[in-house]
């Protein structure tokens, strides 16, 4: 699997949590940003199909996909915000916002994913191209000042315009203080918000932890006492990793969560999971067009730790009683749009589309 | 913003501006350097309900997780409450498989955990490098510690030091029974599981084995197995009504109100073997 996986790493909190950014921002919590304010959702849209109370944003994805030369493309994460609901997964909602055509963009697009197509800003794709470099470099020393330097232009960069940047690569972990505005509907619950900026993964598979030079002296050591042993440890055969409470899928789920002990999410679009539990349930298909759902981004359990620390354990809080360990996400695999434009240019609006999501909770028996 | 990037070289592998609330304090990022100095005291990030109340506090002995069943899932949660695990590599051997262009060989590392009082584990793990294989087998064998009952050969003088009863455990094809012994008389067994059985902390012990002991591994096992089963065996001790208590997570749920709701937890102890 040589998909590429970002992985959103957490970054500074929000200094109000209810502060509005614009709808490129990818964040946790708060308050969702809307790219529009009258998008059309129905109101029960956003609210619990259990219990009726109001969904609040766990998280908000800026997602665009560069092979559908979709740009303007947002995810929703939603979940009701009272505690009992929390292990239902008919709580949680998923909603792609999303403007399909994109003739009147003025950046110039198809740079989503590091391709750098003759763009039309210049510093986008130096970043991109430091990144591109980084993960072929084995050095560590060379890693991190790169990956400083280019954070740096990042950021220098994200404090100069006033766009969002939308490569994935360069996004700015801290938003510009000028917009601090409070959400304008004061009745919408909301969880704890901080900012999120991305990283590839970079996960060697099976055996890239190259051995430095004093664990070959303890590998020797361990060799050579074993050869002075009269007993002979006989007939072993490969083992498959197992414990008493963990199967193989958690254990090998485990060690890509320690590789990056923060993430909050994955992003791969049409990438497999990473599964916690064996089973699986079905996606199903798009309720607007039809097509087959795929893979595009997992929730890690790191998020509910963060979002639980910030909580000021009153009982009312939603985030102490998740006991999900991911949430896996699936959307359209043709991005349909979900507006009733009718596929006119110059007129097409904000469509808003529900997707499905599936939770894979830490088994207690 | 541009003292983020300028913070971020300058630091190691660490974010200078922490999550700030609740004391998290710095977050150490690794980025992808197995290699050199290691940050060691990296901030565990519980993944689990379970990982996270132990992160807190709110569980201190391991008696709590045993009473309930709960499916250890993180090794961290063991290194937090089970103070002064020990661990050694008991064994590695070669295990090769035969490929077309030649033989493959991997490491399998044999590796036991415990405290001598009461808590063992043992870790198998397969990896194409030694170094890799002990570190796996150093975190299997924590999330497999299970509680050893111990208890008296005759007189109940004194802390108990051996098995309660005869018990028997068995893997493949070996099968190795443990009898209670009186106090002074040691670990009278092979070297291989006389280890296991110094690390669970029984003091005296007959064994007797049976099988092809030569597979080591499935001896050592087979001894493991004898250890998780000495709390399985009902004695008249266990006859008289259990109380049930409420578990962690319904425990500690806010929504009950009050977490400290009279609770009886009755923890096995062990020396208390009237």
């Amino acid at each position: 699997m040589a998909e590429e996986v970002h992985l959103g790493l957490p970054g500074p909190w929000a200094a109000d949590y209810r502060e509005k950014a614009d709808h490129y921002t990818t964040k946790i919590g708060g308050v969702p940003d809307w790219p529009t304010v009258d998008m059309g959702i129905k109101p029960e849209t956003l609210q619990c199909s259990l219990c009726g109370t109001k969904l609040c944003l766990v998280a908000q994805v800026h997602a665009p996909v560069a092979k559908l030369n979709i740009e303007e493309r947002i995810i929703y994460v939603l979940v009701c915000s009272t505690p009992q609901c929390g292990p239902k997964p008919q709580s949680w909602k998923v909603l792609r916002v999303q403007k399909c055509h994109n003739v009147m963009q003025t950046e110039g697009g198809g740079d989503e994913l590091g391709q750098s197509n003759g763009p039309p800003s210049t510093s986008v794709p130096e970043e991109q191209n430091d990144k591109n470099k980084i993960p072929e470099i084995d050095d560590d020393d060379f890693d991190l000042d790169a990956l400083a330097e280019a954070l740096e232009q990042a950021a220098t960069l994200a404090s100069n315009s006033k766009k969002k940047n939308k490569s994935k690569h360069a996004n700015a972990p801290v938003k510009c203080p000028v917009l601090k505005e409070q959400a304008c509907d004061p009745s919408i619950p909301f969880l704890p918000c901080f900012y999120i900026y991305y990283d590839k993964e970079l996960f060697g598979g099976k055996g890239t932890v190259g051995s430095s030079s004093s664990e070959l002296v303890l590998d020797k050591e361990i060799m050579d006492t074993a050869n002075d042993e009269e007993e002979k440890w006989e007939g072993e055969k490969y083992e498959y990793d197992k414990a008493i409470g963990a199967d193989r899928t958690y254990l090998k789920f485990k060690k890509r969560l320690d590789a990056y002990p923060q993430q909050c999410f994955r992003y791969s679009y049409g990438g497999k999971p990473l599964m916690a539990t064996t089973k699986l349930q079905d996606p199903g298909t798009c309720k607007l067009c039809g097509s087959p759902r795929q893979y595009e981004l997992q929730l890690m359990s790191p998020l509910s730790y963060f979002l639980h620390e910030a909580g000021d354990g009153s009982s009312n809080y939603a985030p102490s009683s998740w006991t999900w360990l991911t949430v896996i996400i699936y959307t359209c695999s043709k991005s349909c749009c979900p507006s009733s434009c009718g596929g006119n240019p110059h007129s097409c609006c904000w469509g808003v589309a529900e997707e499905e999501i599936l939770i894979q909770e830490d088994e207690v028996r | 913003m541009a003292e983020r990037g300028g913070e971020r070289g300058g630091e190691r592998g660490g974010f200078g501006r922490g999550f700030g609330r609740g004391g998290r304090g710095d977050r150490g990022g690794r980025r992808g350097g197995r290699r050199g100095p290691r940050q060691e005291e990296e901030k565990w990030v519980p993944v689990t309900k379970l990982g996270r109340l132990v992160k807190e506090g709110r569980i201190n002995k391991i008696e709590e997780i045993y009473l309930h069943s709960l499916p250890v899932k993180e090794h961290q949660i063991v290194e937090t409450i089970v103070p002064g695990l020990k661990d050694e590599v008991m064994k590695i051997t070669p295990v090769q498989k035969q490929t077309r262009a030649g033989q493959r060989t991997r490491f399998k590392a044999f590796v036991v955990v415990g405290d001598g009082d009461g808590h063992v584990g043992l870790g198998v793990k397969c990896a194409k490098e030694v170094a890799t294989a002990i570190r796996g087998a150093i975190i299997l064998a924590k999330l497999s510690v299970v509680p050893v009952r111990r208890g008296y050969w005759g007189n109940k003088i004194g802390p108990p030091h051996t098995v309660p009863c005869k018990v028997t455990g068995k893997c493949g094809s070996v099968t190795v029974r443990m009898v209670p012994a009186p106090r002074g008389s040691g670990i009278v067994a092979a070297r291989v599981p006389k280890k296991v059985l110094q690390f669970a902390g029984i003091e005296d012990v007959f064994t007797s084995s049976r099988g092809s002991t030569k597979t080591l591994g499935n001896f050592v096992k087979a001894t493991f197995d004898c250890l998780m089963k000495t709390y399985g065996f009902l004695t008249p001790e266990f006859w008289t009504q259990t109380n049930f208590s409420m578990t962690p997570f319904q425990q500690f749920t806010d929504l009950l109100g009050k977490p400290t709701k009279g609770l009886v937890l009755e923890a096995p102890t062990e020396t208390v073997e009237a």
